[in-house]
């Protein structure tokens, strides 16, 4: 851990992320509003002291509706993350370690899903779903285990021919202790790596949604959706889209800046 | 000079000529000037027409042009009471069953043709004939017979007394029987260079760009003024903003967020650009799924219609550039029955009666419940702003009272096809356009609950029945009007829907155009637009609109 956060780039996502967690998690004791709160003798006040990001359409706080929104870009973004990492790692550890049959079986499979657009497979799935919070992270989690999958193979299948793996191989240890004791510790900073850096496209995915009206419904706020409610007002209310289009921005820098730094502190291949 | 100055001279003068001509920044818009003919106007349309054959196109578009190429018999004056166009006079017979419209002498067509009653005759064989791929043949399906006994009259005669037929008659465009004789209507050219007898006639059709219609000489209404009406095809309303702002197009329709916030805070905007307010043509409403529980409970209905705070709406939605509605027309005209008032704003009330309705809260969780069942129910509405919004105070306020609504936007295509033509929602938030003849049968009756049919709300009250069928029949006006007023009356107290507002028309024009009727009268800022002008002195600085 000190390895990485030594990486002045890992550093600078991780501070980021840390921030807007610590954001996300005292939303309800900073906000100085109720997000969900009308008030329709304030509706598109501009930036000022009592409304530091101004008010939207139906006179409620942007500010505070910003907090409560990164505790759902945020939420999502771990969440559907984890769904995919997960079955990337079954999958992928299946594929690498037994090889063969199931080997082709699954990479066909991700040669499939990985043909298909994921958004539009999202946007199609949401379609026919109720959209809720729940919904989006199982889809895009459903949808995004791919590269995961191929990580996990990949390494699995370098992993599978080195001395120490053989050495317990022949000392008869079974495949279940090869793999979660030998294996799979072994894959983890690529698997680490690649998370973080899903969590920024999940991020992504999410706003896309919300902002198509597909994702978090209202009254509930997400920086999608309230980029969606500045939409109509761009040429007067900027604040409702710069706001959360920073947010999203500087989010997603996090992670990235956080993934890349990562892979650069602990990838050996990678350091110069 | 060098060359290299020349040149660059001559590029700064070509750089110069490009863009857009600006007027006069000196100009006083607000000086009074003399009516004269011509000059440009130009309006924006969000989508290009597929063709100006107006029944058969049936979108928006197609009509708003068309609307200034062909007649109808009839049409409605400023005041939205029925006026003869093509026809001179009508008469009604005794037992109500045939009309006889006598039309203007010597009308001529824009090809210079004689416009007769046989060309009515076609039309009206058009509408209804089976090949014909139009909406609108219904109506004029109602008629038995059809004729021409001169060239000067047209005869229609009913099965029996149908009352709004005068209003479909105002909705027919009649087409030239000399050039469309014989051919396919569906996929006839004609639709791409029409031929009318109103006030503009085509000029040109640039595909994806503009449609521009220049002056009739031979208009059967007498000429019109403005020389030319461009309407350029311009899909997003923020760039049609953008537009009309840059001095490119002189009218828009603006929504309240640009009439209210924009305009007042642009005095280099309102000095050039008039802004003005009409009667909306539609109302926005809550409509309950009334085959579902706890809707079918009258009490229930009201107690929401008593929770929802309409001002609140009219103020928050449409920053107060709406009206309320009680009844289910223009606000203001003769259908309106003037006694009903709105359901005031009253939470006390509507606890009283979800309480009388059995509704408590037996678990403390905020919400109301009953048979250990709570009070919740879906909102379903479409990708439109104004109703999003509506929908999300609507809830904050029924969660007031503890009433959970959720809120679900869909896109246009899956809320209809998905949810409304299969009665599977609980609620709704949506409008109706208001058609100008106050039959709403349609709507209302209970025969019209099928799925694909309007009332899919399955609203089913046998006096409202009984209403509706003897409005249609019932062509003395006075009682009509009293008729539509007891159902208006019904409809209110029975509470199906919850009227939630009216919004004003906005329509946004430039100051060089004259002549504009200020207030708008019921039929709207439009309905003179024949005599608008263009001073000279006020013309954009255009070689020519091609």
């Amino acid at each position: 851990m000190r390895r990485a956060l030594s990486n002045p780039m890992a550093f600078g996502g991780f501070l980021i992320i840390a921030v807007i967690m610590m954001l996300a998690l005292a939303a309800p004791l900073i906000a100085p509003f109720d997000p969900e709160a009308i008030d329709v003798k304030s509706i598109l006040l501009p930036p000022s002291s009592t409304h530091w990001m101004g008010t939207d359409g139906l006179g409620r706080d942007v500010f505070s509706r910003m907090l409560f929104g990164a505790r759902v870009s945020l939420m999502v973004g771990i969440v559907a993350v984890g769904i995919a990492t997960l079955i990337g790692i079954v999958l992928g550890s299946i594929s690498g370690y037994y090889r063969g049959w199931v080997d082709v079986f699954i990479m066909r499979l991700v040669d499939v899903m990985l043909s298909i657009p994921t958004f539009f497979l999202i946007l199609a799935v949401i379609a026919f779903l109720t959209p809720s919070i729940w919904n989006i992270m199982i889809v895009i989690g459903l949808t995004s285990w791919m590269g995961v999958t191929r990580l996990v193979r990949a390494e699995f299948l370098s992993l599978r021919n080195r001395e120490f793996v053989m050495a317990s191989e022949t000392l008869g240890a079974r495949d279940g202790r090869l793999i979660f004791r030998h294996l799979l510790p072994n894959s983890l900073t690529p698997i680490i790596v690649s998370s973080v850096l899903g969590v920024a496209s999940a991020v992504l995915v999410e706003s896309g949604l919300s902002f198509l009206g597909l994702g978090v419904q209202a009254p509930q706020s997400s920086w999608g959706n309230i980029l969606t409610d500045g939409k109509e007002y761009i040429e007067f209310a900027w604040w409702l889209s710069l706001f959360p289009g920073l947010a999203i921005l500087i989010t997603v820098l996090g992670y990235n800046l956080l993934g890349e730094g990562l892979r650069d502190a602990l990838d050996p291949r990678s350091s110069n | 000079m060098s060359f290299t100055r020349l040149l660059c001279l001559t590029l700064l003068t070509l750089l110069a000529g490009c863009g857009e001509p600006q007027q006069d920044p000196n100009v006083d818009y607000d000086q009074v000037y003399p009516a004269v003919d011509g000059g440009n106007m130009i309006n924006a349309m969000t989508g290009e027409p597929s063709g100006l054959i107006p029944m058969i196109a049936g979108e928006s578009a197609a009509s708003a042009i068309a609307s200034n190429i062909f007649n109808s018999l009839l049409k409605y004056d400023k005041n939205l009471e029925l006026e003869g166009e093509l026809a001179e006079s009508w008469t009604i017979s005794p037992d109500h069953r045939t009309i006889t419209f006598k039309l203007k002498p010597d009308m001529k067509w824009a090809d210079g043709q004689p416009l007769t009653s046989a060309d009515v005759l076609f039309t009206w064989k058009l509408v209804t004939d089976e090949n014909t791929r139009t909406p609108y043949g219904s109506d004029y399906k109602l008629v038995i017979k059809a004729e021409t006994p001169d060239t000067r009259t047209f005869r229609v005669s009913y099965q029996e007394p149908y009352a709004p037929a005068l209003d479909t008659w105002a909705g027919l465009q009649i087409l030239p029987k000399h050039l469309l004789e014989g051919q396919d209507i569906n996929t006839t050219a004609f639709a791409r260079n029409p031929v009318g007898s109103h006030y503009y006639k085509l000029e040109q059709w640039r595909n994806g760009e503009r449609i521009s219609l220049i002056r009739n000489p031979l208009a059967t209404q007498g000429e019109a003024r403005i020389e030319r009406l461009v309407s350029r095809f311009i899909p997003d309303a923020a760039s049609q903003f953008l537009e009309l702002m840059a001095d490119n197009i002189d009218t828009m329709n603006l929504n309240p967020i640009q009439y209210a916030r924009i305009f007042p805070s642009r005095p280099d905007l309102t000095q050039k650009i008039g802004l003005y307010k009409e009667l909306g043509n539609s109302y926005t409403y809550l409509g309950f799924n009334l085959k579902r529980k706890p809707f079918d409970d009258i009490r229930i209905r009201q107690a929401i219609n008593y929770a929802i705070n309409k001002q609140e709406l009219i103020d928050g939605v449409l920053l107060g550039l709406g009206e309320p509605v009680s009844s289910p027309y223009k606000p203001g005209t003769r259908w309106t029955n003037p006694e009903l008032q709105p359901y005031p704003y009253d939470a006390q009330k509507a606890i009283a009666l979800l309480k009388e309705a059995g509704y408590a809260d037996h678990d403390g969780d905020g919400i109301l419940d009953k048979d250990g069942k709570p009070l919740t129910f879906e909102m379903l509405t479409n990708q439109n702003k104004q109703r999003e919004m509506s929908a999300v105070l609507i809830q904050r306020r029924l969660k007031e009272i503890g009433i959970d609504a959720r809120i679900r936007v869909l896109e246009w295509a899956s809320f209809i096809g998905r949810f409304i033509k299969t009665g599977e929602f609980d609620a709704v938030v949506l409008g109706w356009s208001l058609s100008l003849d106050p039959d709403q049968y349609s709507i209302w009756h209970s025969s019209q609950q099928a799925p694909g049919q309007f009332n899919f709300i399955g609203y089913n009250n046998p006096q409202v029945d009984r209403l509706l069928e003897q409005g249609r029949l019932e062509l003395d006006i006075e009682k009509r009007t009293k008729i539509y007023h007891e159902f208006a009356r019904l409809l209110l107290e029975d509470s199906p829907i919850v009227y939630l507002y009216a919004g004003y028309g906005l329509p946004a024009i430039h100051k060089r155009i004259k002549g504009i009727d200020d207030p708008a009268p019921p039929a709207g800022i439009g309905h003179n637009s024949h005599e608008w002008y263009i001073p000279q002195p006020l013309r954009r600085l255009e070689i020519s609109a091609q």
